[in-house]
């Protein structure tokens, strides 16, 4: 535990303890509903009078009802398929763009510098039937290709302009000293400033990861045939049917799409941190 | 920028190191340059700058569901204004965006620095945290519903339990007390519904402020803070006057980056609320995309979704021109 | 990382670019070259117009609601499957969320791919009319004029059939009889009546619930044959907007005094599925529905622990000065122009439609849906059970969203901005009738010019 000079430990109570108690509670409340919701037989779920917090009679029908009477083993195979690909796609791009527009001075960069980050003002509920066109003509509707290479468009700005700002941040000496000793412009890239740039690509990376998990429209409107289809699409679809909410398995799936990444993540997440501080400086 | 008037040659190198021929190099950067673009510049063009045309296109003609439909220039641009619909959906827009990003700013500073100690349990906590960002946001948003569910409402269910125990709070939100039982209108009532979104909102989008200031803060070394305590700086004049200035460019990138996203929101009170009640929660792209699928009008929708564009172009662009004057510092 | 870090960085990985160097330069060629091939193919495929290796086999693809009758989807999939095993071909039925379809069938007509059949509410046809085929000889076989008038205005545009409506469903009111019994009341038969039935009900704690958010189902119901059977409409039969009337007046001093008097107002928020849950969980003793109440209620429930089911019965709309209105729409069946198997697709409908594979479909339903010909209302089902006889009757009440005015494009956009709804959500609210009146007539005005 660290403290700071000077403080102390009921200062500490108030400074630190109790926000950060209140903090947890407001974020994670949610997930103890869901988590609550989904293992509560519907008679509880639907009784004005019981109390919400506590389950009389815990089942794990909706849980079942989930694996067995929906593809959800499958949605969760293609969510993270289709996230994976993407984030390695985006990265790819991203890493490129960012290293150019970064490191060499060409005519020209900055305009499309600024016109790649304009790119991701434009909402997707402008773009969501012209792009239906454009991947039905080139045959990937209905198929993961249709998001792995759409996704991009909106991922590839933030990753440009995070990695850009964590290339900054590598002194131009590192190349030069490489190149005198003979190396090309490429091979110093990829021997000195990727290493380097690790956590910076790691969070991008992560950041790609979360929001192509997280996406709806695209993936609505793509995607048709129920074994390509992912996580939020999927659930919903199924899990609500006409004027019904199966609350129990939504909560389930809910929890299912979430957590298992979250932990994850928190094995990144210190990279996570430092990726962004690079981002910072310069 | 001041033009130095110093010629190149001047600049000293290492005595044994030649001076590589300029012409080559120039045209080496361009080319290299442009090739490590192209990857990126691919995937745009065709899935977002083609697309783009088009739905400007659209939105200058009348297009319907299945017909090209024909230049009309501004005609639905001048409906939309003539619509009170659309007028709601601005305010709703605006106010949603600021109020949420506010508080999303605040709060994620807060939490920031909160986790910015060394703690047991301290990678546990961060990856907690960021539960709410990472869980997809359709299903984060069910949960919601059912918890501000008009008849099955888990805060209403504690309000009553305060209620029984006759403490009065909230004098305001209250709707009369039925069958002894007190009913919070979360998503009835128009003002409480946007309160609904833009709660929703704040709770999902804290956790992405809180770690990447948390990233920024770290930048700043402790021995700073510790200096500034011994100089007698107390806690709020070390954040003001130590961390804030440091960390300036992160929280403006940050807060830019979330007021585009947060202003063309869609997947939230397209689930929570679908712009109800009447409209009080309708936001551009809601909107849009009702018009758009509802009535088959992609003309008016590709419209009403354009509309959004100047504002987050001018705020962008602001905060390109302000991180290169600082960078140039 | 902090700038300590970077300072060591320069002397270790020296050597180690001189090692790798070749190597590296290998793998940067080996990765740019797959990524170019990559597009290269596609860009190909673009120019060639052909379709890269996906297999192509003979499909037939439905896409239509998740009904919340879930046995109905599963006799849906199952005839599917009998029928692509009679003709030969590969049935696949998919299920969305009723909201969604409109999304979807929007994408599918603007890029030309996607389900050969597409099952398109109300008056979908009408929307999508440019993406759909002529079905004037399939409606000519299902029963051609016997065909309920506003179902087969849903699919005629300009002189063509878009559609071949395939079932039909209106909203009727569930109530606790034992509740109505304790307050001694009957089911209402006028607007008064529902007004001296709903004071007693929740006098007692337990009143009407009516839902006026922004959904497409309960909500419209109830606002637009509210309005109608008080002899208002929003536009005549020529489209003009005809909102501005005594009639209108008169409904909205009723409603304001019925949903302080009968009702819980908690309902201004409600969708389609909050006043199920409401019902269900015992706070209101009536609302407005499309049967699916009553059928969660005798699926869901243990009968021998919660006898709930039993108290449950269901009446028409109330009458007003104008009559009696119920709104009343289809699901049409809609084969897409660019559909490869159009034939096949037809053999489809002409399959369902036959009387002992709609026998079926209809028992199963329970009551949700009606059929799309008079016939079927002298079907023995509706006497099984008899909670749910008043629907039989329904159809005679049902008029389209566009009534009286044409059924079009227009009318769509009406109810999509929920502008009937918003008209009285808001008088409810407080505001005076001549500000929300002026409201949605200029809203109105805006569509219908």
């Amino acid at each position: 535990m660290e403290t700071r000079v000077g403080e102390t430990y009921f200062k500490r109570l108030i400074v630190f303890y109790i926000p950060l108690f209140m903090f947890l509670v407001a974020m994670l409340f949610p997930f103890y509903w869901m988590l609550i919701t989904s293992v509560k037989p519907d008679a509880e779920l639907y009784n004005v009078r019981s109390v919400p917090f506590i389950v009389k009679e815990p089942t794990f029908e909706h849980w079942t009802y989930l694996f067995e009477e929906t593809l959800f083993g499958r949605w969760a195979f293609n969510t993270f398929w289709i996230a994976t690909a993407t984030t390695i796609l985006s990265l790819f791009c991203g890493v490129l763009a960012a290293y150019s527009l970064s490191r060499l001075r060409f005519v020209g960069s900055t305009s499309i510098g600024v016109s790649i980050f304009v790119t991701y003002l434009v909402p997707p509920t402008l773009l969501f039937i012209p792009l239906a066109d454009v991947v039905a003509k080139l045959k990937l509707i209905d198929t993961p290709w249709a998001l792995i290479l759409t996704y991009p468009t909106i991922l590839v700005p933030f990753s440009t302009w995070l990695l850009m700002g964590y290339f900054k941040t590598i002194p131009k000496e590192l190349e030069e000293c490489a190149r005198i000793d003979g190396a090309s412009r490429l091979q110093a890239m990829v021997r000195i400033i990727l290493p380097l740039a690790a956590p910076g690509i790691l969070s991008a990376g992560i950041f790609s990861f979360t929001l192509s998990w997280n996406e709806f429209l695209y993936a609505l409107v793509f995607l048709s045939s129920p074994l390509q289809k992912t996580i939020p699409i999927g659930v919903v679809s199924e899990l609500i049917k006409g004027d019904v909410f199966f609350w129990g398995s939504l909560m389930a799936g809910a929890l299912l799409g979430s957590v298992p990444i979250a932990i994850v993540y928190s094995f990144f997440v210190e990279y996570y941190v430092s990726g962004i501080t690079g981002a910072v400086k310069g | 920028m001041k033009i130095s008037t110093i010629s190149t040659t001047d600049i000293t190198k290492p005595a044994g190191m030649a001076t590589k021929p300029r012409v080559p190099l120039l045209e080496r950067e361009t080319v290299l340059g442009y090739t490590l673009l192209a990857p990126a510049l691919i995937l745009i063009v065709i899935f977002m700058a083609y697309p783009f045309g088009l739905g400007i296109w659209f939105s200058l003609t009348d297009k319907l569901v299945g017909d090209p439909g024909q230049f009309v220039g501004l005609k639905n641009f001048l409906k939309s204004f003539r619509s009170q619909i659309f007028w709601q959906a601005a305010w709703n827009t605006f106010f949603f965006t600021a109020v949420a990003s506010i508080f999303k700013t605040i709060l994620g500073m807060w939490l920031a620095l909160i986790l910015n100690r060394k703690f047991r349990f301290s990678r546990f906590t961060r990856a907690a945290v960021l539960l709410p960002f990472i869980v997809p946001t359709v299903l984060s948003t069910l949960a919601w519903l059912w918890m501000f569910d008009a008849t099955f409402s888990v805060f209403n269910w504690v309000i009553n339990w305060f209620w029984k125990l006759d403490i009065s709070l909230f004098d305001l939100a209250l709707k009369e007390p039925f069958r002894g039982r007190v009913r919070i209108n979360w998503l009835g009532d128009p003002a409480l519904a946007m309160f609904s979104i833009i709660l929703v909102n704040i709770w999902r989008g804290v956790p992405f402020f809180a770690i990447t200031f948390l990233a920024g803060l770290q930048t700043v070394p402790q021995d700073m803070y510790d200096a500034g305590s011994i100089d007698g700086a107390n806690g709020w004049q070390r954040f003001w006057n130590i961390t804030l200035p440091m960390i300036k460019p992160i929280v403006i990138v940050v807060v830019v980056f979330s007021i585009v996203v947060t202003f063309a929101d869609f997947q939230l009170v397209y689930v929570l609320t679908r712009g109800g009640p009447h409209n009080s929660t309708h936001l551009f792209a809601t909107l849009a995309f009702q018009l758009g699928m509802q009535s088959g009008n992609l003309g008016e929708g590709a419209a009403i979704a354009l509309f959004m564009l100047p504002f987050l172009a001018v705020l962008i662009l602001w905060q390109l021109l302000y991180l290169r004057k600082e960078e140039g510092a | 990382m902090r700038k300590s870090d970077t300072m060591q960085a320069p002397g270790s990985d020296q050597a180690a670019i001189n090692k790798a160097g070749l190597t590296r330069r290998e793998f940067v060629k080996s990765a740019s070259g797959t990524g170019l091939a990559l597009a290269a193919g596609t860009g190909l495929s673009l120019f060639s117009g052909q379709a890269p290796a996906f297999a192509q086999s003979r499909e037939l693809h439905i896409l239509e609601w998740s009904s919340f009758v879930k046995p109905a989807d599963i006799e849906t999939d199952r005839q599917a499957e009998e029928f692509g095993k009679q003709e030969g071909i590969k049935v696949r039925v998919e299920h969305i969320n009723a909201n969604d379809l409109n999304a979807r069938a929007t994408a599918a007509v603007e890029s030309g791919a996607g389900p050969d059949i597409i099952r398109l509410l109300s008056n979908g046809p009408h929307l999508y009319a440019k993406g759909l085929i002529d079905h004037g000889d399939l409606i000519q076989e299902v029963g051609g004029e016997d065909i309920y008038q506003t179902l087969r205005d849903a699919v005629y545009v300009d002189g063509v059939y878009r559609g071949v409506p395939y079932h039909s469903g209106g909203g009727a009111y569930v109530y606790r009889r034992d509740i109505f019994d304790e307050v001694k009341v009957g089911p209402p038969q006028n607007w008064d009546d529902f007004m001296a039935v709903g004071t007693k009900v929740k006098d007692l704690g337990y009143p009407i619930g009516q839902s006026l958010g922004h959904s497409f189902g309960d909500p419209p119901g109830f606002c637009y044959t509210f309005l109608w059977s008080f002899g208002g409409s929003l536009v005549d039969e020529n489209g003009k907007v005809s909102v501005d009337s005594q009639a209108t007046r008169d409904s909205i001093k009723y409603l304001k005094e019925f949903w302080k008097a009968a009702c819980d107002e908690g309902g201004l928020a409600w969708d389609d599925t909050s006043n199920n849950r409401a019902f269900l969980g015992e706070t209101i003793s009536c609302t407005l529905n499309g049967a699916s109440i009553y059928f969660v209620a005798k699926n869901n429930w243990d009968e021998k622990q919660n006898p709930f089911v039993w108290k449950l019965h269901h009446f028409l709309s109330p009458a007003g000065p104008a009559g009696r209105f119920h709104t009343f729409g289809g699901q049409n069946s809609c084969i897409m122009t660019y559909s490869k198997v159009q034939s096949a697709a037809k053999n489809y409908i002409r399959f369902i439609h036959k009387d002992e594979n709609f026998e079926k479909f209809f028992v199963i339903n329970n009551g949700y849906i009606k059929g799309v010909v008079p016939k079927w209302e002298k079907h023995e089902m509706w006497s099984w059970d008899p909670a749910l006889t008043p629907y039989r009757e329904l159809a005679n009440y049902g008029k389209h969203i566009g009534y009286p005015g044409p059924y079009d494009r227009r009318a769509s956009e009406v109810f999509a901005k929920y502008i009937v709804v918003d008209l009285y959500a808001r008088a409810v609210k407080g505001e005076s009738d001549d500000s929300v009146i002026k409201w949605a007539a200029d809203e109105l005005k805006n569509i219908y010019s």
